[in-house]
């Protein structure tokens, strides 16, 4: 809407020279609410990603898996600061406790200590799904995306309610059509991110439920995800132990970590 | 007197005319099916070959050592640019290209593939080896994120022009990455490693992707005829490895020697058949006459004349089926390399091989110059037994004979 | 009539020896090579069916288009004691396969691993005649690995190093493991030998939660030519829609069609060859009759009429293609026995194909009673249809005219 004004009036200034000076006052009126707008869906995104991962965050998850036949219950524990460094370990079943992941920059590795290998996860495996679950390796290594490679606009108001339409920049190395995010501006947090194809297709969802307070910050304590396609298979993560903006120690960020912290 | 033995010649050999032209008719639709099925064979192996060494190999290809088993762009030749220089400066090479190739991971929304990045700069690959008659769908054009993607890959990820790609590799510091792509062009190379996992980019993008030096390549791609090249480049590069296409292409070099060996045999056998049947034709000519050679030898002409008569006769016969045969064949050979001949119900298993599912053939001149010389020398030595036979005349024998 | 046929024959020796040796050339011609295409079909057929893949494949649905733990035959055992029912099943074999990633030290990739039954795979397929070093599994092997020859060298693993894996169990929970290299085969199909690795099952099946579970099984029919006969079989006593059962021809598509391919441009050839041989005889049979004009002349006016001279130039040349065939027939029929039995080995081949492993030199020919029929009466229809023109060449003279002919 807000685009076609705009056009239309560029379309008159080159038109009607008479109302010249009207027109160019028209001009920058929209071109600021315009960045003002989109200021403000930025903002949105920014505080939305701060609020998941704070200066640094530590917490306890519960992922539960269910595919077609059976369902399975993986706990682990993480510790990330910025986008770009995370460790986590696996603490439950037993037969994966103490395989520990770490990602840096754009590398990811994993420690196996039944094979006592630490192993690099080469390209070719980064879609693999991540412990059989919903989730891609490529969505634990990418995080940070979501501010930097989308173009947000707001789609829809409705009362703290915000719906956020994000497009991938022309650049973004990034899959997806688009992202649908539907915010709560009372905690900066989302209730349902929508992902869609090219072609405008949906292909999963992320829905979070049960927003909790931790410290200055808000975070869902539960998260599913769930396949368009495939309606039975989801993988839900119950959030527990939130802790933001400690001291994480940088032992946790380095390549020894994997072994060290495993056990 | 040549004259009038030239015209003898001519006038005999269409004096019995349906027997001459089923002779005529026999060489023509043997020919032309001959050299159309010559030309089938060639036209399938050698555009094979062809757009093999136009997509990728060349007549020699240099790599780094190990990069072939390995794959890993950790193996590529450091001073490649100057080894091209220095390659372009040297005669008989008509071409030098340089690429970089990295293997990885390609997806879109639903789909992902292990594909092969390879970065090439176009007006090269254009002078070596057309790279632009390859494009099926879209346009050339690797400017900004574009790419153009092998055909059976485009089908894989259900991608079309336009469609967004994101391509995963590790960069020399193994630091993986990914790049946003537009699909701008889509090639069916018939080169099924290319078709079904290659994604082409702008050769300097992904240098800069990779973090490899501009001057860098994983490959030198050489155009040339000289068959000394090989012995020279493998002296001079000891390091590196210098592969010919024999070296780099085993069975389609293997497929073209096969083509070879059985065109001759087909040759050899359709020719002898071909052999028999003047032979046939020209003994029952002469014996029908025996007595017109006996008279002619009987009034004094010479034995040699009635020998060149009856050559010139055979000869006469032979081109004349053998210029049919050539028109035909032409006809033949132009339908098949233009039109050719349709496979698509098994597009499949020709995609296997690498072949197109329309078969189109090949002409070359040689098929009508060997067929000439074979169709000659038939005729030329199908009057051998019969002349023995006049020879043997005696005349006065002869004319009293009641046939 | 036919005595004198007989007489003609004898009398026209020039015309009935060409027709005979042509005749009989083209029969062995085209009989051998027919037989030698055929087998050489066959013997491409049977070696990639004994590589790797099976005469029929027993599959959950959507497990070859879709793929996925979703799609695994949860209940083998069930299966493999229908299948135990069937006829023309000689021997099956289920296979739990997965992708993962397999590391040596700086070197990883993704490869195929496969849970298999050492003892069965041995007489199903190819593996463990191409071995190229090390050993082949057995029962019990425990975490022994036997891997691809690519894949040996891209890791760059020698026999007894140790290669870890990782990848998803059957519920598609986490697994690794270290894995032993134990034997390297190269069977010669590249895209195989650079990506499969094997384990024997009993260890693997803990290991990826899979027992009772497989990808597929694969079943070795008594008789190649029954397959679809047993596949129905299969389909029936199976009866489940969930699972599909499907035959070397299916599975094998683009294989199949390129034989056909192959079988195309080859009768293309022969045919070249037929039509040549097919106008000489029609030449000969031609001049002869050309040269028996008077005589034909003659007869029609001692009243025998169009037909009996049709009947008179058809036993010509039956009598002599049968004579022909009678000779050549049982030596082509020799030929392709004997080498049907014996292939001819090409020593030539060997030395070239040493690098694709175990791909076979040989080209066996096949015997088939059917084909060699065909054949012959091809040739049959061939050569009668070379005597209508002469036939008509004759009718064309008027009777008294042509017994004046000269």
């Amino acid at each position: 809407m807000v685009g076609d004004k705009v056009t239309l009036e560029i379309h008159r200034e080159e038109t009607l020279e008479e109302e010249d000076s009207v027109s160019k006052f028209l001009l920058i009126f929209f071109i600021f609410t315009i960045s003002l707008v989109a200021n403000e869906a930025q903002d949105i995104i920014k505080k939305l990603d701060e609020n998941m991962r704070g200066e640094n965050v530590s917490m306890k998850m519960t992922m539960r898996v269910v595919s077609l036949s059976h369902e399975r219950t993986m706990k682990m524990q993480s510790w990330s600061e910025g986008t770009k460094k995370s460790f986590t370990k696996i603490l439950y079943p037993p037969k994966d406790r103490g395989i520990t992941f770490l990602s840096l920059e754009n590398q990811m590795w994993q420690y196996v200590p039944k094979i006592e290998r630490i192993i690099k996860i080469p390209p070719s495996m980064m879609l693999q799904n991540w412990m059989g679950s919903d989730i891609t390796n490529d969505d634990i290594v990418k995080q940070s995306s979501i501010v930097e490679d989308y173009e947000p606009k707001i789609i829809k108001k409705k009362n703290t309610l915000v719906t956020i339409e994000l497009i991938p920049k022309e650049d973004a190395a990034v899959v997806w059509g688009k992202i649908i995010i539907n915010i709560d501006t009372t905690t900066y947090t989302s209730n349902r991110d929508v992902f869609y194809d090219e072609d405008g297709e949906e292909v999963r969802q992320f829905i979070y439920e049960k927003v909790k307070k931790f410290g200055k910050y808000y975070i869902p304590t539960y998260w599913r995800v769930q396949s368009s396609s495939k309606k039975d298979n989801f993988t839900e993560i119950i959030l527990e132990d939130v802790e933001y903006d400690t001291e994480i120690s940088q032992h946790y960020f380095k390549k020894s970590a994997l072994k060290r912290f495993s056990r | 007197m040549f004259k009038l033995i030239l015209k003898m010649a001519w006038k005999n050999s269409f004096l019995r005319l349906s027997r001459t032209l089923l002779v005529v008719l026999m060489i023509s639709v043997s020919m032309s099916m001959m050299l159309g099925i010559a030309g089938l064979y060639d036209g399938m192996t050698l555009n094979m070959i062809d757009k093999t060494k136009r997509s990728e190999s060349g007549d020699l290809s240099i790599y780094a050592k190990d990069y072939r088993v390995q794959k890993d762009i950790k193996y590529r030749i450091e001073n490649a640019w100057s080894i091209k220089k220095e390659l372009e400066k040297r005669d008989g090479v008509e071409a030098v290209v340089l690429r970089i190739k990295a293997d990885g991971l390609v997806s879109t929304a639903r789909k992902s593939s292990f594909a092969s990045i390879i970065g090439i700069d176009l007006d090269d690959e254009e002078r070596f080896g057309r790279f632009s008659e390859f494009l099926k769908k879209g346009e050339i054009d690797l400017s900004k994120r574009g790419a153009i993607i092998g055909i059976e890959l485009a089908k894989t990820l259900k991608v079309r022009i336009g469609s967004k790609l994101v391509f995963s590799t590790q960069d020399i510091s193994g630091e993986i990455n990914s790049m946003a792509l537009k699909v701008k062009g889509i090639v069916h190379t018939t080169n099924i490693g290319l078709d079904t996992g290659a994604v082409f980019i702008d050769k300097q993008k992904l240098h800069r992707f990779l973090g490899t030096k501009p001057d860098e390549a994983i490959q030198i791609a050489i155009k040339s005829e000289d068959k000394k090249l090989l012995e020279i480049l493998k002296a001079k590069y000891p390091a590196l490895e210098v592969k010919n296409f024999l070296e780099l292409q085993p069975m389609l070099k293997q497929m073209q020697d096969m083509m070879l060996i059985f065109n001759g045999v087909s040759f050899a056998i359709v020719m002898g058949v071909v052999f028999i049947g003047i032979l046939g034709v020209m003994y029952v000519s002469i014996l029908d006459r025996i007595r017109e050679f006996g008279i002619m030898l009987g009034v004094g002409m010479h034995y040699k004349y009635i020998r060149l008569q009856i050559i010139l006769e055979s000869l006469f016969v032979g081109l004349t089926g053998y210029i049919s045969g050539a028109v035909l064949g032409v006809v033949l050979l132009i339908y098949l390399r233009d039109y050719g001949l349709d496979f698509s119900a098994f597009s499949d298993a020709l995609a296997m091989w690498g072949y197109e599912s329309t078969i189109k053939g090949t002409i070359k001149i040689s098929y009508f110059t060997n067929t000439f010389v074979a169709i000659m020398s038939a005729s030329m030595l199908s009057v051998i037994i019969p002349l023995r036979k006049i020879k043997k005349l005696n005349p006065i024998d002869v004319i009293k004979a009641e046939k | 009539m036919f005595s004198f046929a007989l007489k003609n024959i004898l009398f026209y020796k020039g015309r009935s020896i060409t027709t005979f040796i042509l005749t009989f050339i083209s029969a062995i011609l085209f009989i051998v090579y027919v037989s030698m295409m055929d087998g050489s079909h066959d013997s491409m057929l049977k070696n990639s069916l004994k590589i790797y893949s099976g005469a029929i494949e027993i599959y959950h649905k959507d497990y070859r288009d879709i793929g996925g733990n979703e799609y695994l035959i949860r209940d083998v055992e069930s299966i493999e004691k229908k299948l135990s029912l069937v006829d023309g099943v000689e021997l099956f074999s289920s296979r739990y396969e997965t992708y993962g990633l397999l590391s040596f030290g700086d070197n990883s990739m993704a490869s195929m691993v496969v849970g298999i039954e050492p003892k069965k795979e041995e007489q199903l397929t190819q593996l463990k005649v191409a071995l190229v070093d090390g050993e082949y599994l057995k029962y019990g092997s425990q975490n022994c690995l036997y891997i691809g020859s690519g894949v040996a060298k891209r890791l760059k693993v020698k026999i007894g190093d140790e290669i870890s894996f990782i990848g998803g169990a059957s519920d598609n929970s986490f697994v690794a493991d270290i894995f032993m290299v134990y034997g390297v085969f190269k069977t010669g199909l590249s895209e195989f030998d650079d990506s499969a690795t094997f384990v024997s099952r009993d260890y693997f099946d803990k290991l990826m939660l899979s027992k009772n579970i497989a990808s597929y099984i694969t079943v070795k029919v008594k008789d190649l030519d029954r397959v679809d006969e047993i596949n129905s079989e299969i389909i029936k006593l199976l009866n489940d829609e969930n699972l599909e059962s499907l035959t070397w021809k299916t599975l094998m598509k683009s294989m199949v069609e390129t034989m056909e391919v192959d079988s195309i441009f080859g009768y293309i050839s022969l045919s070249l060859f037929l039509v040549v041989i097919f106008f000489v005889i029609m030449i000969y049979g031609f001049i002869n009759v050309s040269s028996r004009i008077k005589e034909f002349g003659v007869l029609r006016c001692v009243g025998l009429s169009k037909k009996h001279i049709f009947l008179l130039l058809f036993y010509e040349i039956f009598i002599l293609s049968t004579f022909a065939l009678i000779l050549a027939t049982p030596i082509a029929g020799y030929i392709c026995y004997y080498y049907s039995i014996n292939p001819i080995v090409i020593e030539g081949m060997a030395e070239m194909y040493k690098d694709y492993g175990i791909v076979s030199d040989e080209i066996p020919f096949s015997f088939d009673i059917f084909t060699i029929s065909w054949n012959i009466s091809l040739i049959y229809g061939l050569n009668i249809l070379s005597i209508i023109y002469p036939y008509f060449y004759i009718n064309s003279f008027k009777s008294i005219e042509a017994s004046r002919h000269v």
